[in-house]
């Protein structure tokens, strides 16, 4: 007598669990998000075209800096508060004959994180942050 | 006995918080749920997503309007979908700054971070808009060129 109660509080709190596990799925959005977030895999990292300075890393102060140069400005005057980059990715053409040159600068602070500068022509476009390399 | 009992649910409940914290915590890390605003250079009336006499308005200003009769569509690097106010998908990507793209008229739309060649969507047909960042903070929608919107249609 004792175990069958036993047995059937413990399926009790089994079914329990499960239907809760099940509430939990449900709320997650499953199967229209789950699944994919659980198969993305990393991202694998961009390949640089060219290395152009094996041992180059951006400092603090320097990304201070150029954090306060405005979009538009001339590659000139960004490259006045870098040093040169580590490597350059591969170019592209996100518009019919303008082509995309992009830089990228790991952290000296942070070495698996890029700044990835863009240029179009002589203008810089924008940078964005890469936190996978 | 009751004391075992009243343990072992004790029990069972705490593992099922932390259970539910750390699915929900993952599931906002990798599927983003927020909304972009764009703020468009171009401010025509009509957008991609409005409704004109009950009918929808599937594309706008710089659509560009590919038939892919269900097929897929392809993350064009390694980068992160998120769903704008119209419903429609914002890819952007580290590795391209300054660009956004964005996708109408998908089905089956996957959100979150996507490596290069991922599959994105899927669509009868989809509206293609790329907007370029301008230094006052808004998007204008400029021309794409042939081999960006081939990298959506191709898995790369």
């Amino acid at each position: 007598m004792v175990q069958a109660v036993r047995r059937s509080s413990g399926l009790k709190y089994l079914l329990a669990g499960g239907a809760i596990v099940l509430a939990i799925g449900v709320i997650a959005d499953w199967p229209g998000e789950l699944p994919i977030a659980l198969s993305t895999k990393k991202p694998t990292t961009l390949p640089c075209q060219q290395v152009i300075a094996e041992k180059s890393f951006l400092s603090r102060p320097q990304l201070s800096k150029f954090l306060t140069i405005p979009e538009g400005s001339t590659q000139a005057q960004v490259q006045a508060v870098m040093q040169e980059p580590f490597c350059q990715l591969p170019d592209l053409q996100v518009r019919p004959g303008v082509t995309a040159r992009r830089l990228a600068y790991p952290l000296e602070f942070d070495p698996k994180t890029w700044l990835v500068v863009l240029y179009e022509g002589e203008s810089y476009a924008g940078y964005a942050f890469s936190f996978r390399h | 006995m009751q004391a075992m009992r009243l343990a072992f649910g004790i029990k069972v409940w705490l593992g099922l918080v932390v259970l539910a914290l750390l699915l929900g915590g993952c599931d906002r890390a990798l599927a983003p749920k927020e909304t972009v605003r764009l703020n468009l250079y171009q401010q025509w009336q009509l957008q991609p997503g409005d409704q004109l006499q009950g009918h929808a308005v599937l594309g706008g200003l710089g659509d560009i309007s590919i038939q892919l009769n269900g097929q897929a569509l392809y993350a064009p690097f390694a980068g992160q979908a998120r769903q704008d106010d119209r419903q429609c998908l914002v890819f952007s990507s580290p590795d391209v700054p300054a660009y956004l793209f964005r996708l109408c008229g998908l089905s089956d739309r996957r959100l979150g971070e996507h490596p290069q060649g991922a599959v994105i969507g899927k669509a009868a047909v989809v509206h293609i808009a790329t907007l370029r960042r301008q230094p006052d903070g808004k998007w204008a929608i400029v021309e794409p060129s042939k081999p960006i919107l081939e990298r959506f249609l191709t898995k790369s």
